[in-house]
């Protein structure tokens, strides 16, 4: 048995010590909205974050997550980046879209007001086939009040 | 496969061996475990145990590379290669205990090939693709090592300290021979805790890879000046971290057919990176 | 009237004639300019969906008692199975169903490229599926792979007859030049690599197979699920609602479509087979490579005389040849052109469709060519291309419908016009360029294709159409297009789509022919909803019918009065007003087609081989933009895909075993936001006249195809040095770099007596 503690909820499930953090949200929770896209390490689609900081669920595993709080897309569905996304066009197809959303609140939690270097780099772990980029970063910075030409 | 929560760096030393593997980040592990290069009965926990953070020149083997890219207490060669490293993600959760560990991205080793890394008979990247491959160190195996701190720390002259003894960041590593296809000398009960990173005058990692981030280094060049003394480290050109004199010791380099270009791009950016650290005379001598 | 006609139909360059009903296209087409909702920035209408992770994808679906496949593939680029053993992955744990060759067409036992299915399992969890195939036993003979282009060509292992195409006398063309370039080009194989990898999810329900999948074309998975288990059409039913991307490669069912179908038979449960990263990126196709042989004349002046050239398209083991020479035969008025085309066969994956699959490779070649073209000629190069206009199709003196690229250089010009200035910001190693690269391609999309309106006495309207959204903004632009002509705010439009079952049928979503094939079907949907707006109006208030029209969520009579929509749909109760309509034809004898030119600023750093791409500058015309901000994202999508073609992604097959050594996305290198750009893009909007009730064309594809080209040359603007070979990545740049010193060196010497 584990204890996770995921978006201010207590979940105990019984799951094998190899099983990922995201198979168990998305297998034993049901939270589908972390994607799986290279379930390696590479992609950033299963971007969560742990205490507030981005990681790779894909990767983690279930039993060594402990005590941290994981927030998931689920948990940010009222973050002024959702609307921001949507209102800068930046999905496309989507798949990618909640990782980015989960790695750019991290982002703003530790730098309210970052440059588009900033956003650059705090963003190239997420990747976006589509190629949103240039919206996302115009999302990022709508949320931070900071567009360029208002 | 069992989990052991060791509650002591002591207690987790201990437990390792006899198919038991440390975990910290896991970035590597569990990736390597999936694959099924990396056997484990048992994964020992050691990320809550390890030290963790900086102090003075001390650096805990379990301060992850994202705490690191930002931490004004340390040298800038090794604040820029964490910074330059994997993707936000991989830094926020890989140690940079676990970073010096990494294993090399040859697409071969990587699947399986029964290559000489893997303990077969041939270096399958000599007779293949190898675009991203060695320069140097490569008589038996042409992979390249991946670590971009660890070149930065080979250029710091840093020192390890183990559970079991105390040694610079070079000597961990050793090129794989017939009868040791390992690329470090870590023995399998032995644990990074903590490395002493010196302060030198002056330091710079520069990086040459295939996109703009997050890629590994196709040549990563790290300098530090003491005094009139510059020390050189690279990654990405040796199946190890490898430390270089000078640019003149790129004569020596023994590139693959699609491998030479490295040696013009480890010419430039050391060039630039002995410039950098303010010591233009020593590069030339 | 419903009437039957004989049409050409096309599909990324493939002609088929068929026939098809087709209702008369009454409509007039709306005026130029944007209008109240179309032609208007519009967020998407499941963005919320989507980025709320809200969105099921069909990675998302877990239908009660579902099993997760596991795919035994082969190991070896070409082999035979001498004995293969599944008797152990049957009695392994959690194994539901097993099947082997024989079982399925698409399960073989002479696998002929990497990856080939040979077997697979249905277990309870996906490790326990891993763990069975992991259990089968298979004795292999292994063969020598082919995977030499040139001794495929000199064995004549094709995939398909190659295709030659002449028009006038090229040597005469040759001979009238003054000028002559000659270059072999070649392109990489790239992977598509959408963030969703290939899958499908079936369940039988009845005598009825139920498949959800993520696809671009329902109908075309339907048709081939139908016929591979020998079922009536309208007995499998397709389901794909929201899907994580294609870009071409799932345009057709796939090897675990088939594999889920007959797992879900054989164990009587749903099964979910989904193919993981690797699998991806071995066997769900790729853009396959060329290598291609260019010469290209012009008298001083410019004028192209002749244009010869022969490719070889490295289609892999299967696949189809995608129209390479298409921009050779098309691009330019040249009265000289030979082309032929050859799709060799060789023991590694097959290609698929990728986002204008043959131009973008074939544009790569003969843009570059046409500017090394430039410099022999010392003419500039947007010069050279204005002067090489074709006022009507070259191939078949056929007028363009609604040809803009004339409009698309002028407006390039300003940007065309930074040049000394970009160079001029040159310092130390970075060397700063510009160049530019022009595009054409298909986009009219075509019958058949159609919609389903309905009005409800809430006053809400919902779009049915059995099409699917592959991250295009197809559900936008299509509730864009209703809302316009109910002359209704977007918000109270919405579109359903995504269900065989649940609509008519809809077009294939590839080949830039979503929009130009849906829409003008969805207009006149909601066209035939309006009509009975207006004729019950007439009733009701008592006036003259052609008086009416709607507008502002009013009906408006031009005699003065007007009325909330409400005062009609309130009568209804839950009575509904239900409108159809259908794509009428293609405008008959017309060649349409759509343009654009991109300019790229690059700088390079000459010692490191470095490239950053700084700026690009794209316009394009096809025709009636729907909605600008779709509009924006579909050319940034396609420049950074090709930003990522150009400098940083390749397969690579081990030369020996033809394995996908770059399967993983560590080694296969797609474009991170820091590789992007600034971007800054035009579209001309202006209908054309001729095609439909909308006068728009697709964009997916256009913005991915003159980007390399034009990368390329400004590189040669920045160094000089010629780059013939993508990607540009630094070792080949260094190359290029070395080679163009060398025949500087050359120069010098040969120059030093003469001087």
């Amino acid at each position: 048995m584990v204890e996770l503690r995921v978006n201010g909820s207590v979940y105990r499930i019984d799951t094998p010590v190899g099983r990922t953090l995201a198979e168990a949200l998305r297998l034993d929770l049901g939270l589908t909205g972390t994607k799986v896209a290279c379930g390696e390490g590479h992609c950033g689609a299963c971007t969560v974050q742990l205490d507030g900081v981005p990681v790779l669920a894909c990767i983690t595993l279930a039993h060594t997550v402990g005590d941290r709080e994981v927030t998931t897309i689920e948990g940010l569905r009222e973050h002024p980046l959702v609307e921001a996304f949507v209102e800068a066009d930046a999905t496309q197809c989507g798949f990618c879209t909640p990782g980015q959303i989960v790695s750019a609140a991290a982002l703003l939690e530790s730098s309210p007001s970052p440059d588009s270097e900033a956003i650059r780099h705090a963003m190239a772990g997420n990747l976006c086939r589509c190629g949103t980029y240039p919206k996302i970063e115009r999302a990022i910075h709508a949320v931070a009040g900071r567009e360029k030409g208002g | 496969m069992e989990l052991l929560r060791p509650d002591s760096p002591e207690a987790a030393a201990a437990a390792l061996g006899n198919g038991s593997v440390a975990l910290a980040g896991g970035t590597e592990v569990v990736p390597l475990l999936r694959d099924g290069i990396l056997h484990a009965d048992r994964l020992v926990e050691v990320r809550e145990v390890l030290p963790r953070g900086v102090e003075g020149t001390a650096v805990g083997a379990a301060t992850t590379l994202a705490e690191l890219e930002v931490d004004p207490g340390i040298p800038q060669a090794l604040r820029e290669a964490c910074a330059l490293a994997a993707s936000p993600q991989l830094r926020s959760m890989g140690t940079i205990g676990g970073n010096l560990l990494q294993a090399t991205r040859c697409w071969y080793w990587r699947l399986k090939f029964p290559c000489y890394l893997h303990g077969g008979e041939e270096c399958h990247a000599k007779a293949g693709q190898h675009r991203e491959h060695a320069i140097f160190g490569n008589e038996r195996c042409a992979s390249a090592h991946p670590s971009d701190p660890a070149a930065a720390l080979v250029a710091l002259g840093a020192r390890i300290r183990t559970s079991a003894r105390e040694l610079a960041v070079a000597d961990l590593y050793r090129l794989p021979t017939d009868d040791n296809r390992e690329v470090t000398t870590l023995e399998p009960g032995e644990l990074i805790l903590e490395l002493d990173v010196p302060s030198p005058e002056a330091s710079v990692y520069l990086k040459a890879m295939d996109r703009r981030k997050y890629s590994f280094a196709l040549v990563g060049v790290a300098a530090a000046r003491f005094a009139d003394r510059v020390r050189l480290g690279l990654a990405g050109v040796a199946p190890v971290p490898w430390a270089l004199d000078s640019a003149d010791a790129l004569e020596a380099a023994t590139p693959l057919p699609g491998t030479a270009y490295k040696v013009d791009i480890a010419r430039a950016l050391i060039r630039r990176a002995v410039e950098a650290v303010g010591a233009a005379d020593a590069a030339a001598t | 009237m419903a009437r039957l006609i004989r049409t050409e139909k096309e599909v990324e360059g493939r002609y088929t004639e068929q026939w098809v009903v087709v209702e008369e296209d009454a409509l007039e087409q709306w005026p130029e300019g944007p209008l109240h909702t179309v032609g208007r920035p519009a967020p998407r209408v499941d963005g919320l969906a989507r980025a709320r992770g809200e969105a099921r994808y069909t990675q998302d679906l877990r239908l009660p008692g579902m099993l997760r496949t596991a795919v035994l593939r082969s190991p070896h680029a070409r082999a035979r199975v001498k004995r293969i053993d599944l008797g152990p992955a049957r009695e392994a744990p959690g194994v539901r169903g097993v099947i082997g060759p024989g079982d399925l067409e698409t399960l073989t036992n002479e696998p002929n490229y990497e990856g080939q299915a040979v077997a697979a399992v249905a277990a309870d969890t996906i490790e326990d599926a891993r763990a069975a195939v992991g259990l089968i036993g298979v004795e292999w003979e292994v063969l020598d792979p082919l995977l030499d282009a040139h001794v495929a060509l000199e064995r004549e292992s094709f995939v398909a007859e190659p295709r030659r195409y002449e028009r006038g006398d090229v040597e005469q063309g040759f001979a009238e030049a003054d000028a002559v370039v000659e270059a072999e080009y070649r392109t990489q194989s790239v992977l598509h690599n959408a963030l969703e990898t290939h899958q499908t999810a079936c369940e039988w329900e009845g005598d009825t197979l139920v498949v959800y999948t993520s696809t671009q074309f329902l109908w075309g998975v339907r048709d081939e699920v139908a016929a591979e288990f020998e079922l009536p059409k309208d007995k499998v039913r397709v389901i794909c609602r929201f899907m994580g991307g294609g870009f071409g490669a799932k345009g057709s069912a796939g090897d675990y479509t088939f594999i889920a179908a007959e797992l879900a038979r054989v164990t009587g449960r749903p099964v979910h087979c989904r193919l993981d990263r690797r699998e991806e990126n071995v066997n769900s196709g790729n853009r396959n490579p060329t290598i291609q042989k260019l010469r290209l004349g012009a008298r001083a002046d410019g004028t192209l005389t002749a244009i010869a050239g022969e490719y070889l398209c490295l289609l892999g083991w299967d696949g189809w040849l995608s129209p390479t020479a298409g921009p050779a035969q098309m691009l330019y008025a040249c009265d000289n052109v030979a082309t032929v085309e050859y799709g060799v066969r060789l023991n590694a994956p097959p290609m698929d469709a990728f986002r204008a699959p043959g131009f973008v490779e074939g544009t790569f070649g003969l843009e570059c060519a046409l500017d090394e073209l430039a410099a022999k000629l010392d003419l500039d190069p947007l010069e050279l291309r204005r002067r090489n206009h074709a006022d009507h199709d070259p191939m078949d003196e056929r007028p363009f419908s609604g040809k803009q690229l004339m409009e698309c250089y002028r407006r390039a010009e300003k940007a065309w016009a930074r040049r000394d200035e970009v160079r001029a910001r040159s310092e130390g190693p970075w060397r700063r360029g510009v160049g530019i690269a022009t595009q054409l391609w298909y986009g009219g999309g075509g019958p058949p294709s159609y919609a389903w309106v309905r009005l409800s006495g809430d006053g809400l309207i919902t779009v049915v159409t059995a099409m699917q959204d592959i991250g295009t903004g197809t559900r936008t632009a299509m509730a864009q297009i209703a809302a316009e002509e109910l002359g209704v705010p977007l918000e109270r439009v919405t579109v359903e789509l995504g269900d065989t079952a649940h609509g008519p049928y809809a077009v294939v979503s590839g080949g830039s022919s979503t929009t130009p094939s849906m829409g003008p079907a969805v207009r006149a949907a909601a066209a035939d909803v309006a009509r009975q707006i207006r004729e019950i109006s007439a009733q009701r208030f008592h006036v003259e019918e052609r008086v009416l029209s709607l507008s502002d969520g009013r009906i408006v009579s031009a005699d003065g009065g007007s009325w909330p929509l409400e005062e009609i749909t309130g009568l209804l109760e839950d009575g509904q007003i239900l409108g159809t309509g259908a794509r009428g034809p293609n405008p008959a004898g017309m060649r349409v087609m759509t343009y654009g030119i991109q300019v790229a600023e690059v700088a390079v750093d000459v010692e490191t081989g470095e490239v950053v791409v700084e700026r690009i500058y794209a316009v394009h015309d096809i025709g009636r933009v729907i909605n600008p901000l779709g509009a924006e994202s579909q050319i940034e999508g396609g420049i950074i895909q090709a930003i990522g073609h150009s400098l940083s992604e390749q397969r690579l097959l081990d030369p020996r075993t033809g394995a996908v050594l770059t399967r993983t996305l560590d080694a296969y290198k797609l474009p991170t936001i820091a590789d992007v750009p600034e971007i800054v893009s035009e579209l001309i909007d202006v209908p054309d006249a001729h095609l439909t009730n909308l006068g728009s064309k697709g964009l997916g594809e256009p913005p991915i195809i003159p980007t390399a080209a034009a990368i390329a040359n400004a590189i040669r603007d920045a160094t000089g040095a010629d780059v013939r070979s993508l990607p540009i990545t630094r070792d080949e740049l260094l190359q290029a770099l070395r080679e163009a010193a060398r025949r500087e060196r050359k120069l010098e010497q040969v120059g030093a007596p003469s001087a």
